[in-house]
């Protein structure tokens, strides 16, 4: 099993926080977000990537396949319920047999 | 765009940074695998998504506590509530680590300062003091100089 140990050292993170403060205020409803909880978004963000990660690599090693595709993030979307956020972005593969009611 | 202030040269939207992204993917697989561009692209999108959603939740619950600032306690309640509990924990030991760690950088910014033993009204007072005898050495010389009527004296100190 691949685990993640951060990159720095324990207590930073990699992902750039002026960076994350940034998308984080796209959305115009936030008035303001302290900087403790910034990093923890930031935290919270590096551990979803590496379980992102891991799930597709799962579905690749299935498959016997040493590249992680697509189709691999697309199914490990399908199969948890807290992805269910990412359906927009990662249209789930249809497979051929089954087409979804109304297409011909 | 011109009004779109700030961001790397060629992107269009607010994302996180590729490159880093794309080493952390690097990190977390096994050194034989790799990812195919496109999915490491879609990775990046999906970062982008679950910040906005862990941004959002937390926001709403901020506003239902009447507080106006997200603070840490909020992010927390958010991936608790968004099925992310799992990284509660884990994030919750990065975070008291980033604490001690902002501590101890703040005691030893302090340190060297503290380290002389005087209290600040004393450091100020020491400092005022300095300030003063180079007021009059420089003073000194100036009416040496007007006396001797030589050329003004060079900040380069008495021979």
């Amino acid at each position: 099993m691949v685990t993640f140990e951060a990159a720095g050292a324990p207590g930073t993170a990699t992902l750039p926080a002026a960076r994350v403060r940034r998308i984080i205020k796209e959305d115009k409803d936030i008035s303001a977000c302290g900087a403790d909880s910034l990093y923890l978004i930031s935290r919270a963000t590096e551990y979803f990537i590496d379980s992102l990660v891991r799930e597709a690599y799962e579905f690749s090693r299935l498959d016997k396949r040493r590249t992680v595709q697509y189709k691999d993030m697309a199914k490990a979307v399908q199969s948890i319920e807290q992805y269910d956020f990412l359906a927009d972005i990662i249209p789930p593969v249809v497979p051929l047999k089954k087409p979804a009611g109304g297409r011909a | 765009m011109s009004d779109y202030e700030g961001g790397p040269a060629g992107e269009d939207e607010l994302s996180l940074p590729r490159a880093t992204v794309y080493k952390l993917i690097g990190e977390m697989l096994p050194d034989d695998i790799t990812c195919a561009k496109d999915t490491r692209d879609l990775l990046l999108d999906c970062c982008n998504e679950f910040i906005h959603l862990i941004a959002s939740e937390s926001n709403e619950i901020c506003e239902k506590e009447a507080k106006k600032t997200i603070a840490a306690e909020h992010v927390l309640a958010a991936l608790q509530e968004l099925g992310f509990g799992k990284y509660v924990s884990k994030v919750q030991g990065a975070y008291d680590e980033h604490r001690k760690q902002q501590t101890e950088d703040r005691g030893r910014k302090s340190t060297k300062l503290s380290q002389l033993g005087m209290s600040e009204e004393e450091l100020l007072r020491s400092q005022e003091l300095l300030f003063a005898q180079a007021r009059m050495r420089y003073q000194s010389q100036a009416t040496q100089a007007q006396s001797s009527g030589s050329t003004p004296p060079s900040t380069s100190g008495s021979q």
